[in-house]
């Protein structure tokens, strides 16, 4: 017994916050620690381990709340009801048959008003389009497709990723096992200061940087997923990068262009993912039919 | 001769089968979802769960989770809804409380959250979260979603797959 307190400190930094947090309990249980030491190894575990993965599914929606927010003041939203009511009818039916179909106030799809290509994805499952891309998009299959896309990268949780490590140490040391949901000035201050830094991590990985190629490659893969799994041709996907490749705004290097791979780097991966499925649905008419008639009053 | 089984392997065989029969509890972690009747979106709402309520895993089928709640209906969930505890043999003599200690559940309301973004409003006052609100107000009722598929031909209405 006299072994435990001399062990347990190179424990502590070797373990995951996990296996700290059980072993922690295990010995308060026994009573070989106290419950405020219990307390103080979980929180300092929590924050030696801070990720994204950490972070609760309330928390990712207030994040993405202030990122849609900061989107929404770099590109007006299309005030189009019906619109808006078919993209998110389409989104919603792709929502269904992904690997993340429940978030915590659920996934959300507006059209921006702008003619530059573009579509992101804040965490917590809101999600934006161009007026611009849908332009480019001919069928119902390839404005599925790019929605996918988009839901996978939620799905992923891409958007949490892009928020450097020592914002969540900051945020995890304040939240730590304390009791309060209501915090004092000074916690709150700490607070509010690390949730601007990670606003400012995914609004710049977002909008300025874009995603690391491998997330952009992984969203593609998703985006042949679901697109399968609810009934869509996937080459919607490679339909639309063939578009893009000839596209002369290309050189504008705005928006879209900007932030994700080539065209033809995503295209080659995409036609490889499609070529391994044994069976892959069909494009039909009707879905082609509404998409033009949804599409037609887009000023 | 058979040798009796030493009471001390008993009593723990025993409480390794009952800490195995004991039903989990699961607790929703999104805002709001529905208890289904059948393992679909679009299927018929039982009732609505809201965050923090607990149920009780009866069987698993897909990504769904067939659920009794505390008034003892029973419907189905999908999994992304609940916090599943992670079966951990170590704190099943210790009940679900410690299982839950890191979790959701105990984070709820903390860290990033309502009062955050209030402050952060407040030192940015020129944002606008009006479209955002807006946003969270277009809800696409699942029926809504059925008959998109349906007249789209999508998903189990297809017939070009």
């Amino acid at each position: 017994m006299a072994l435990v307190p001399v062990a347990f400190p190179a424990f502590l930094f070797l373990a995951s916050c996990a296996a700290v947090q059980s072993g922690a309990d295990i010995l308060a249980g026994t009573g070989q620690i106290s419950e405020s030491d219990r307390q103080a190894i979980v929180k300092t575990s929590g924050a030696v381990s801070a990720t994204f993965s950490q972070i609760t599914e309330e928390q990712e929606y207030y994040i993405g709340r202030s990122v849609a927010a900061l989107i929404l003041a770099q590109y007006p939203a299309y005030d189009n009801a019906a619109l808006n009511t078919y993209i998110n009818t389409l989104g919603q039916a792709i929502v269904y048959s992904s690997d993340r179909p429940e978030i915590y106030a659920g996934y959300h799809f507006l059209v921006l008003d702008t003619e530059e290509v573009n579509a992101l994805s804040a965490p917590g499952g809101f999600i934006f389009i161009s007026k611009g891309l849908i332009r480019r998009c001919k069928n119902e299959e390839m404005l599925a497709s790019i929605l996918a896309h988009e839901v996978g990268h939620v799905c992923s949780k891409h958007g949490l990723q892009a928020i450097k490590k020592s914002r969540l140490v900051d945020a995890f040391r304040v939240i730590g096992t304390e009791a309060a949901r209501r915090y004092g000035s000074e916690e709150l201050a700490q607070l509010t200061t690390a949730f601007e830094g990670a606003l400012g991590d995914v609004v710049e990985t977002l909008v300025v940087r874009g995603y690391d190629r491998k997330y952009e490659h992984e969203a593609d893969d998703l985006a042949v997923k679901f697109d399968v799994a609810v009934g869509y041709a996937p080459k919607g996907l490679t339909d639309f990068l063939q578009t893009m490749i000839g596209d002369s705004t290309t050189a504008s290097g705005k928006g879209w262009f900007k932030t994700h791979p080539s065209a033809e780097q995503r295209m080659e991966k995409v036609k490889g993912k499609i070529a391994a499925l044994s069976s892959v649905p069909a494009e039909a008419s009707v879905r082609t039919k509404r998409f033009e008639q949804s599409v037609a009053k887009l000023k | 001769m058979k040798r009796p089984i030493p009471l001390t392997m008993t009593v723990s065989l025993l409480i390794l089968i009952v800490s195995l029969l004991v039903a989990e509890t699961l607790t929703v972690k999104v805002q709001s979802t529905s208890l289904r009747n059948t393992p679909k979106f679009y299927a018929p709402a039982v009732q609505s769960l809201s965050a923090g309520e607990k149920v009780e895993k009866i069987s698993a089928q897909g990504g769904w989770i067939q659920v009794r709640t505390s008034g003892g209906i029973t419907g189905w969930v999908h999994s992304s809804a609940v916090e599943v505890p992670k079966f951990d043999l170590m704190a099943t003599n210790k009940g679900l409380k410690t299982q839950a200690s890191a979790s959701e559940v105990a984070l709820a309301g903390k860290g990033f959250n309502k009062q955050v973004e209030e402050s952060y409003r407040a030192k940015h006052k020129d944002l606008s979260f009006a479209w955002v609100d807006r946003m969270l107000q277009i809800k696409i009722a699942a029926a809504q979603v059925e008959e998109f598929m349906k007249k789209g031909k999508l998903g189990e209405f297809g017939g070009g797959k």
